[in-house]
């Protein structure tokens, strides 16, 4: 073993700290440090900004057109630009369906996406959830019927989200009604196809992310089937492993620890700083050593990745990165005091951008919505009580 | 000892559970909420049914009755999350107003307030107090003979939207955080200076934010003495916060039979969720929090009558264990619901904002236990 860091790697940060401070236009800096829900578009124009500079899709290797990071670089990079306010890229596109079209889908199928996500000029929509298909994904029952070179899908997902900005769905479908597994494949679906109805729901923090969407007789092209029909279960698989790898959410949870530091040291209880309080910094620290034991986790995990380790360490960060996301959360809502009861509409949201915001601090808009919303960090991506279950059979063999 | 409600506390309950179950379940709410958490004919009712003298004593109107009646009621009102300002008015204003001794001013504005005529608020919490009671900047400088000026800001005036007046705590001397000093003022909504802002709240109930600048008040606005309001406060407060930590247990309680019904009727992987063990137990824990809780509160009634200081220490304990149960117990609601849980249309997420913002008003579970530290701390030296 050997925890010494490669001064290349401290040269990198810095360099990626410069590109940020040139790059990163201030007011999606500014609209990205606030709990509400992000916007596409400036997703869309990180994504260009990034993609200018040949470091877009900071998880890909080179010969799929992304920068070919080491792990701990991807690590870095994510952790400065999120520490900056740099939106997220594209999840659903860079982690998710993007490394399964390039891992299974056909070269035409390449050619078509994988430049595009690239320059941000796709998003993506992720239907595997159904009414009656949320944990036991496999029970799924939306059906795909061939029909010449169409496949014509009815059914209904749910929770899927940010379909409404999406441009194309990567969906599981039931091509064989009568196989389980077997019978589910991968599809690509535009998301303005005929026959697709969009219903919102408007989450606990009252933001709008998710979706039920209704498919009646859709059609799509057979030449979006993803590799090979029967196998999107094995392709969903891999899918999930690579968004579970992430799932610690280090950098998010990093950002909101520091966020609760300056709100410590801004908010005052009957006359001194929330901060001088002994016991709120005791559990301010506790919440520190916990995200340190996340860090290192996740790096362990990075650099494991390569040799294929057995630990389940995907589950293992969601279970923790998760929780600690919502403590973290409870504890920036108790710094606001009576402000963490008010509701705070996103200004974000209104045409002006701008709204007569109640009283309070001003870092106490989003808030209490990223906080409501984050109660999903244990049920997305696979109930942590899943996850739990994913470790004692896989690695505990119990 | 005895657990077991009396015969006219059985009714009481029932009959509350009742009409509030038929006209004020989460699915009535829509309309109240676009109308500042108020219905005129709700209160009404409140008042026919006795609630809002339910605990005031007979010669103002009331009909007898202790904490006791509160936390009944205010249990109920949590099963149904209850968005109706019943705990600002009946409860935190109108002891405040019987335990300033002002007896003229209680016979005055109480039969008014138990026939849902008056609508009186506890103007007192302010940005930087969170929890502690004698924190107090709003000023009152004294304006020639009887006069005084008002100056400050109130935060989070819960009810105070619709409140016709406003019971305003000011300091007339010492520093922020001293018990003496504080004195209490009947203001006027109307009265020139103040300024509400209406603030919606997460759980959708409605606050008034006031700005008092300048506000004008005379000698005969004052309740009780000048510079001994904080008894009077403070037993109004024990009172709010009883009645706050019952209606957590009725959220709790709401919140976990929602979720042992859904976990018997949804399946998953050809199951039910019940039958998985690992949420078994987590609903068996969700119970475990809740009947504690509910201790908590039996407890903190039985000091009611007993010195401020041990009522103090009983009401602490309890905000501490009811805001650590609360987060688990809708919490865990949301979790063992999955999506359909952190949906706004759906009522369990709702019990989870409610237990929120019951978990930091009136001092936060860490001010209370905080408290508590600084006791143990007298008790070891
Ligand atoms: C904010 C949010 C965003 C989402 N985004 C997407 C998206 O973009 N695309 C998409 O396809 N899906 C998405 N989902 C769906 C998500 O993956 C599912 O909600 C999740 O898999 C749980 O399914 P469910 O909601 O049907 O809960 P259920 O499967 O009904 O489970 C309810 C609860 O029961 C417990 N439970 C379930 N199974 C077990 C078990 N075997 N053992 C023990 N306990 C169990 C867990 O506590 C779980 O939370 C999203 C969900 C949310 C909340
Ligand atoms: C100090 C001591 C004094 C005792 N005194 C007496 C005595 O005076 N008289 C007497 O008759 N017995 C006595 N016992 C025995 C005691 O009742 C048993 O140890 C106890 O019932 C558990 O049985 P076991 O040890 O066989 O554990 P097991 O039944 O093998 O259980 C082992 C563990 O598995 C878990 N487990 C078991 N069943 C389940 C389940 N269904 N679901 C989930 N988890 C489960 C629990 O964590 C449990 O602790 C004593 C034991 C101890 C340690």
């Amino acid at each position: 073993m050997n925890f010494d860091i490669d001064p290349a790697d401290v040269a990198f940060r810095e360099e990626v700290r410069a590109f940020l401070r040139e790059s990163l236009p201030a007011d999606i800096a500014e609209r990205n440090k606030r709990g509400f829900h992000f916007l596409r578009d400036d997703m869309r124009e990180w994504t260009k900004i990034l993609n200018r500079k040949g470091w877009s899709g900071p998880n890909w290797p080179s010969e799929w057109g992304g920068p070919g990071w080491s792990p701990v670089r991807q690590f870095i990079f994510e952790d400065e630009c999120f520490m900056a306010g740099a939106p997220w890229i594209d999840t659903a596109g860079f982690k998710m369906i993007g490394p399964v079209i390039m891992s299974f889908g056909s070269e035409e199928m390449k050619r078509e996406f994988g430049p595009r996500i690239l320059n941000g000029d796709v998003f993506w929509g992720q239907g595997f959830s159904e009414p009656n298909a949320g944990s036991d994904l496999g029970s799924l029952t939306t059906r795909a019927v061939r029909e010449g070179d169409e496949y014509v899908i009815n059914g209904r997902k749910i929770w899927t989200s940010y379909v409404e900005s999406a441009d194309v769905i990567f969906m599981l479908v039931k091509t064989d009604p009568e196989a389980k597994q077997r019978g589910i494949s991968m599809l690509l679906v535009d998301k303005n196809a005929p026959g697709i109805t969009i219903r919102p729901i408007i989450d606990i923090g009252e933001g709008y992310s998710l979706n039920e969407v209704f498919f009646d007789d859709v059609r799509t092209p057979v030449k979006y089937l993803v590799g090979e029909e029967g196998k999107g279960w094995s392709y969903a698989k891999h899918l999930l492993d690579l968004e579970r790898a992430f799932s610690a959410e280090w950098p998010r949870n990093k950002r909101n620890l520091e966020q609760l530091r300056a709100m410590a040291g801004r908010a005052r209880a009957g006359g001194e700083r929330l901060i001088d309080s002994p016991g709120f910094a005791a559990r301010l620290a506790q919440l520190d050593v916990d995200l340190q034991a996340l860090e290192w986790l996740t790096l362990r995990a990075l650099y494991e990745r390569k040799g294929g380790n057995t630990l389940p360490v995907g589950s293992l960060l969601k279970v923790r990165g998760s929780e600690l996301l919502q403590k973290i959360g409870e504890m920036q809502v108790e710094a606001l005091g009576d402000y963490g009861a008010y509701f705070y509409d996103d200004p974000h949201a209104t045409p002006a951008g701008d709204m007569n915001w109640p009283p309070g601090p001003d870092y106490a808009p989003g808030v209490v919505a990223d906080y409501m919303y984050r109660r999903a960090t244990t049920v997305y991506g696979g109930a942590n009580e899943v996850q739990r279950t994913i470790i004692a059979r896989s690695f505990l063999e119990l | 000892m005895d657990f077991q409600l009396t015969q006219e506390q059985q009714m009481l309950k029932d009959s509350a559970r009742r009409f509030l179950e038929d006209n004020c379940a989460f699915e009535a709410r829509g309309s109240v909420i676009g109308n500042g958490g108020f219905d005129v004919g709700h209160w009404n009712t409140f008042a026919e049914l006795g609630w809002l003298g339910m605990s005031l004593p007979e010669e103002y109107g009331g009909l007898g009755g202790s904490a006791i009646e509160t936390a009944l009621l205010m249990e109920e009102f949590g099963r149904v999350l209850c968005i109706e300002p019943y705990w600002a008015v009946a409860v935190l204003a109108a002891q405040t107003i019987v335990a300033s001794g002002d007896q003229d001013k209680a016979g005055s504005i109480l039969p008014a307030l138990v026939a849902g005529e008056a609508c009186p608020v506890v103007a007192h919490g302010e940005p930087d107090a969170r929890g502690m009671l004698s924190y107090v900047t709003t000023s009152a400088v004294p304006a020639g003979p009887g006069n005084w000026t008002l100056k400050g800001n109130k935060s989070m005036v819960i009810g105070g939207n619709v409140a016709d007046r406003f019971i305003v705590s000011a300091r007339t001397s010492g520093a922020p955080s001293d018990q003496t000093g504080i004195t209490l003022f009947l203001v006027d909504r109307s009265v020139p200076g103040v300024k509400l802002h209406d603030v919606r709240l997460i759980d959708n109930r409605w606050c008034a934010d006031i700005d008092l600048a300048d506000v004008q008040v005379a000698e005969a606005d004052v309740l009780g003495t000048v510079g001994g309001g904080y008894a009077a406060l403070d037993t109004g407060h024990a009172h709010a916060t009883v009645g706050l930590c019952a209606e957590a247990v009725g959220v709790m309680e709401k919140a976990l039979w929602i979720t042992r019904d859904y976990l018997k009727t949804r399946k998953q992987f050809g199951v039910t969720l019940s039958s998985f063990q690992a949420l078994q137990h987590r609903m068996s824990e969700m119970l475990i929090e809740l009947e504690l809780s509910r201790g908590m509160v039996h407890k903190a009634l039985s000091t009611m009558n007993a010195s401020p200081e041990v009522r103090q220490l009983a009401l602490s304990a309890a905000k501490v264990h009811v805001g650590r149960s609360g987060k688990f117990v809708c919490g865990q609601s949301i979790q063992l619901h999955g999506g359909i849980g952190v949906t706004e249309e759906y009522v369990i997420g709702h019990h989870f904002k409610r237990m929120t913002t019951i978990e930091y008003a009136l001092g936060s579970s860490h001010f209370h236990l905080e408290q508590l530290a600084a006791m143990e701390r007298k008790r070891v030296a």
